[in-house]
């Protein structure tokens, strides 16, 4: 009998708690969202490229780690470096960020860090990954154009047969094609397109 | 008392004290500039099926239904909505960026295509958000049909 009474106790309990945690992660998301820009250190060990006075070479390098992880159909391996790279967008110092980079920079990357997040979420879904794999791709094609690619030569590649025959876009860190879009089962498809430097 | 009784009296009680923890109602009660059907994108048809089926979770307004009142059902419609909020919200679609837009409308086709939405742990309690196979190749076309012009305009 006891252990009834104290068994619901717990479990009344529990349910109120879950339901304030849940508030209250929910306000803390708020706060990081509005003090990412002047609470978090940054260090940065490279120095910002000629191009843009920008670096985005760890965002690059995160990208390149999904992609690379979806070229072999490793959606786990594809998770955590969408989990790693929603963070590396988070952290990002935007206070190098001159008002007109900064609000580009804040338009791209919103949007992008969705995508990474869902890519993170979706461990054993690789249609759903890569679903926001060619969104984010877009997104890193942008922020290239915008800020430059921090010192190292990518290549932006196309394959035409995924998504129906619509076609995506992907960047890629080597010359030889490596699809991350059908992977496995067709790894060389696709095309170079652009070099970027 | 028996201890059966004991232990049904006392889920009871438990019972009726969960009722005084409600959660927030999510009830803007205002048509926002920025919902979605302000657009000029939205035709009535699609608009209706929006508001119905999906309005509950992705939006500033939900009508809830009598039962779920009583808790601990209004908690998990609680969680549905916030969730739901959080992915898209419908009443706040102006104010995404033409970018986000692009990515929501992406979102919304292929959500709805490999029926991950409207979302199985919804659905079974709450039929106004069931779609019928007609209605979701409606969603699917609008949804494409949109991004595809919004892209043109950019």
């Amino acid at each position: 009998m006891k252990s009834i009474i104290i068994g619901l106790a717990i479990a009344t309990v529990s349910f109120t708690a879950c339901n304030s945690n849940d508030q209250k992660s929910a306000n803390d998301h708020v706060g990081m969202h509005t003090d990412s820009t002047t609470m978090h250190q940054h260090t940065d060990t490279t120095s910002a490229t000629a191009n843009a006075g920008v670096s985005i070479k760890e965002i690059l390098t995160g990208y390149l780690q999904l992609k690379n992880a979806l070229t072999t159909d490793n959606s786990k391996g594809a998770a955590a470096a969408g989990t790693a790279l929603e963070a590396t967008f988070k952290n990002y110092d935007k206070t190098v960020l001159s008002a007109e980079q900064k609000k580009l920079f804040e338009d791209i990357e919103a949007d992008a860090r969705e995508h990474a997040e869902h890519i993170g979420a979706n461990a054993g879904n690789l249609a759903h990954q890569r679903v926001h794999f060619e969104m984010l791709s877009k997104d890193m094609v942008d922020l290239l154009k915008a800020f430059g690619s921090s010192g190292q030569t990518v290549y932006k590649d196309f394959c035409p047969m995924y998504n129906d025959n619509k076609g995506a876009f992907w960047i890629s860190e080597t010359k030889d094609i490596k699809n991350p879009y059908l992977g496995k089962a067709m790894p060389t498809c696709g095309t170079m397109k652009e070099e970027i430097k | 008392m028996k201890p059966v009784k004991k232990t049904l009296l006392l889920l009871f009680i438990a019972f009726v004290a969960i009722q005084f923890i409600q959660p927030d109602r999510n009830e803007s009660g205002r048509d926002l500039e920025t919902d979605i059907s302000r657009m000029g994108i939205l035709p009535g048809s699609i608009g209706l099926i929006l508001k119905n089926a999906c309005y509950d979770c992705h939006s500033n307004n939900t009508v809830y239904p009598w039962y779920m009142n009583i808790q601990p059902m209004g908690w998990m419609m609680a969680k549905h909505i916030k969730e739901g909020k959080a992915e898209l919200n419908f009443s706040e679609f102006g104010s995404y960026s033409s970018r986000r837009q692009t990515s929501k409308f992406t979102g919304i086709a292929n959500s709805i295509k490999n029926d991950i939405m409207p979302i199985a742990s919804y659905t079974w309690m709450h039929k106004n958000a069931r779609l019928s196979d007609d209605e979701k190749i409606m969603i699917i076309n609008w949804a494409q049909q949109a991004k595809e012009s919004l892209s043109e305009k950019n």
